[in-house]
């Protein structure tokens, strides 16, 4: 009780605390902003590819034919949800006058490539279609129609990082021409594809919004290969059922990849073996190692700088400790032993420590979850735009807090304060009363 | 002079400042290594983009190009500020290697090689004919063919210390390239005949110009080759940017300044000729303008980082405050004897800080030497963390193009963080400072108060 009744004195008293909490809490709020960005950012990061791509993506050295059968058992497999072939290539688009884009061609069959990747949730103007996604061109459904991703007829506005949709959407149903090729006995075939644009893609993806164009799969197919034999693929993309173990379904996929590539392709096993069969996630994973290495040195770095706010509970401590020899003296006098007294601060440290670390937790929090209208702000205050998709890929900041690491900080931040109380806890305790509260 | 005495005193008796000068240092010494790397790598960054576009752009984002290019660029060349100028044409391609089964969209650029380097540094990032640039597209493969330059990270690839495996000679690596061409007006050229151009060249050289982007996504071609591929070669031959460089003793601006004003009366003699309205779209831009997009990303990164340095270095001047006002409250019997014996009231508040200053001076010193000392060793550690444990703690070099870790202290930088370290600490003392300056003699002096 009487430990309790001097910390709120001193607390009442010694306003200089409350500086102590405001550093411990800036400090906190600092770190857990830091690292909820990064891993809001890593998270996204690993999700965009499994938006592009699906759970597990089969890719084989070369093209193969009959994949809609390696579609069906992969679906045999319980672990697999839905399959599907994708053909890609990379062409030229001629969107108007003088307007010429390089692009990244993939045939796709849009019902199926919605069940593995939410692709139509990325359609401007299919994406609440109940019919599911179409190749159909408004106005002309006589035409081959594609889909166009937004960053290849349009670039984000420089100011405000935002497209503009309105003009987008008018070119919905607009004739444009693509070139693309293969390359046969050391010839490079070209193909040219007249296609209306059927719908826009906008995933919010910088990288897949940049330079994607997407063709129904058997026209594609039919221009790229048109003497072989069969419905070719170059990739097959797959969703996997919830709470599957990913390690077991690799393998069985493997295995049913292999005995495809076997017995219908007649593939050596050199060829199959040389087939990747990864997650998406795991396709991203050296970027994902150097991310969190970025996050790391940045925590690093910020921790170092925050030991500065040990050396200020030092201080602040060892002031209130030297002004307040004479109540320590009395205590001692009373019979407290110097552990108690030395109890007092450390355990009066701590208190701050989980005072600032709460106000820190809350403020980091706070800002964390509203980082995107803060960057806002900014840019119309100072008409600075730090954050743009063409440099940080993703339209909006990921903006989760990451509580386990909020909570490793907090943690952390308590202790470094209980640090900081100890030196002057340790001259508390060695407070002799003797010396201080004799008359002269 | 008893200011200099006293708060050497105080600053060396009073071990709860050795606290003050250790923040301090601490903070200093994490801001100069950030802030040096950061530096270093913004100005590396910055250089790169300057030696690839020279110092001065006109041109056009448009890929139709615009007319009478070689006219002004006759017209440049007459000028005296003017060290080299170099037409060139962008565009898109479609690339195929031959031997793969791949296709790549890439950016291509025709220049004509040895102008090219006197207007940038492209001659210097050539490899194997860095010597001899007008042989930049020479090949031995196929003599009918021409040769073309490949941006490195297309062909070649990096280890783990991030050095490229380069080959004694230019593989025989042909490529097919395909341009759409295009009309002045915007249209396709070959409407009804294939649409595209496409020709072979063959691998002749690599250009590593250090910057990612270029280097992962550019194919050089010969100037003329480029303008047919792209349907440039019309009666009216047309370009997409003229790049150039001025004179070493010319500043920027002003031969910025001079080359807007040439284009101006420039645009105003072709006012009335064919495809006059092409120049319309045509702009000036100093290097730093033309790759914008580019720098600004970095310099952003550098500026919030600054920011966040600058919200901790808060905790800095919340300890001066402290010591300071520790120093002033047990020290008020000095302060009275100080202002009985005529010391005024500004000169108790210099005393003070001074001493803010001697924190600030002395934890900077402290900070700096070690931030250079780290600095001098920052690679070396990183390589013995490298071989010893397989780690590279900042960059993985074989997926980022950065070679050595920064270390060069830039002075101005060095300059601006101590002095924002000695002014956070004159901020941190001024209230205690005028708590004490407020102190009455008679107050502190009497008996009761001893």
């Amino acid at each position: 009780m009487l430990k309790f009744f001097l910390w709120l004195r001193y607390l009442r008293k010694k306003k200089i605390v409350f500086l102590s909490i405001a550093a411990v809490a800036l400090v906190v709020s600092l770190l857990i902003v830091v690292a909820s960005l990064f891993t809001a950012f890593i998270s996204v990061f690993e999700q965009s590819a499994v938006k592009a791509m699906g759970d597990v993506v089969l890719e084989p050295p070369m093209r193969f034919a009959k994949y809609p059968l390696l579609i069906e058992r992969l679906e045999q497999i319980g672990a697999v949800e839905a399959a599907t072939g994708v053909v890609s290539a990379q062409g030229l688009l001629h969107l108007g006058k003088g307007n010429v884009r390089a692009v990244s061609v993939r045939g796709i069959e849009p019902g199926r490539q919605a069940k593995v990747t939410g692709f139509q949730e990325s359609l401007i103007k299919q994406s609440k279609s109940l019919g599911g996604a179409s190749f159909e061109v408004p106005g002309f459904p006589e035409r081959v129609g594609g889909f166009v991703s937004i960053g290849v007829m349009t670039k984000p506005d420089e100011k405000t990082d935002e497209y503009d949709f309105a003009a987008v959407e008018k070119m919905i149903g607009r004739q444009v021409v693509l070139t693309t090729g293969t390359v046969s006995k050391e010839q490079f075939r070209r193909k040219v594809i007249q296609f209306g644009i059927a719908d826009v893609v906008f995933t919010g993806v910088y990288e897949l919004d940049k330079s994607f164009v997407y063709l129904p799969i058997e026209e594609l197919q039919k221009k790229l290969y048109p003497d072989e034999d069969g419905q070719m693929a170059n990739q097959v993309q797959i969703k996997l059922a919830n709470g599957v173990g990913t390690d077991a379904t690799l393998a069985q996929i493997r295995g049913v990849w292999s005995d495809f590539a076997d017995k219908q392709l007649k593939w050596s096993p050199y060829l199959i073996n040389q087939t990747t069969i990864m997650t998406a996630k795991e396709l991203q994973s050296r970027y994902v190692t150097e991310l969190r290495k970025q996050m790391r040195i940045l925590l690093f770095i910020f921790g170092v700088v925050d030991c500065s706010v040990v050396l200020l509970i030092i201080c602040i401590f060892y002031m209130i400790v030297r002004l307040k020899q004479r109540d320590i003296a009395i205590i001692k006098s009373c019979g407290a032993t110097s552990g108690s007294v030395c109890y007092i601060f450390v355990a009066f440290g701590f208190c701050v420590g989980i005072a600032g670390s709460f106000l820190g937790a809350l403020f980091g929090y706070v800002v964390t979850r509203n980082i995107n209208t803060i960057e806002e702000c900014i840019r119309i205050v100072f008409g600075l735009k730090l954050w743009k998709s063409s440099v940080y890929m993703f339209s909006k900041i990921p903006n989760e807090v990451n509580w386990a690491w909020a909570l490793v900080i907090v943690l952390i931040a308590i202790g470094a304060a209980v640090v900081g109380t100890l030196i002057p806890a340790i001259i508390a305790a060695r407070t002799k009363p003797v010396e201080i509260l004799r008359y002269e | 002079m008893y200011k200099i005495i006293l708060s050497i005193r105080y600053l060396v008796k009073r071990r709860i400042a050795y606290f003050a000068v250790l923040a301090v240092a601490l903070c200093v010494f994490i801001v100069v290594v950030v802030m040096t790397v950061m530096t270093g790598l913004v100005s590396d960054f910055k250089q790169k983009n300057h030696r690839f576009v020279g110092d001065c752009v006109v041109g056009t984002e448009s890929l139709v190009g615009f007319a009478y290019y070689e006219d002004f660029v006759k017209k440049l060349e007459q000028e005296d500020i003017i060290e080299g100028v170099s037409a060139v044409i962008k565009s898109y391609a479609l690339v195929s290697p031959f031997g793969t089964e791949r296709n790549l969209g890439i950016e291509i650029m025709g220049i004509e090689p040895v102008r090219h380097s006197r207007a940038t540094g492209f001659g210097q990032t050539l490899y194997h004919h860095k010597d001899d640039v007008s042989r930049a597209f020479e090949q031995t493969y196929d003599p009918n063919q021409a040769g073309c330059v490949i941006g490195i990270e297309l062909v070649l690839s990096r280890d783990s210390e991030g050095r490229y495996g380069y080959d004694s000679d230019p593989t025989g690596l042909g490529l097919a390239i395909s341009c759409f061409p295009l009309t002045a007006k915007g249209a396709l050229a070959k409407v009804g005949a294939g649409l595209v151009n496409t020709k072979t060249f063959y691998y002749s050289d690599n250009s590593h110009s250090g910057l990612a982007r270029v280097d992962g996504s550019m194919i050089y071609l010969p100037f003329e080759e480029a303008q047919i591929l792209c349907g440039m070669d019309g009666p009216v031959k047309r370009a997409n940017v003229i790049h150039i460089k001025f004179k070493p003793k010319v500043k920027l601006e002003t031969g910025y300044e001079r080359v807007a004003s040439l284009w101006r009366s420039f645009r105003e003699e072709k006012a009335d000729h064919r495809h006059a309205d092409l120049l319309e779209k045509v702009t000036v831009q100093s290097w730093g303008n033309y790759r914008r997009s580019s720098i600004a990303a970095m310099e952003k990164e550098q500026t919030m980082m600054t920011v966040m340095f600058a919200l901790v270095g808060l905790t800095t001047v919340f300890i001066v405050f402290v010591v300071t006002y520790m120093i002033i409250s047990h020290k008020s019997k000095d302060i009275g004897i100080l202002k009985s014996i005529g010391v005024s009231n500004a000169n108790v508040m210099l005393l003070f800080l001074s001493f803010a200053f001697l924190v600030g001076f002395l934890g900077s010193a402290i900070g700096t030497v070690g931030g250079w000392r780290f600095l001098v060793h920052i690679n070396g550690i990183e390589k013995w963390l490298y071989e010893k444990f397989e780690y590279q703690p900042l960059w993985d070099r074989e997926i980022f193009a950065i070679g050595d870790i920064p270390n060069t202290i830039d002075l101005k930088v060095l300059g601006v963080i101590i002095l924002s370290a000695i002014g956070a600490c004159l901020a941190g003392a001024l209230l205690p400072c005028r708590q004490a300056a407020k102190q009455k003699p008679v107050e502190t002096l009497q008996v009761s108060q001893l």
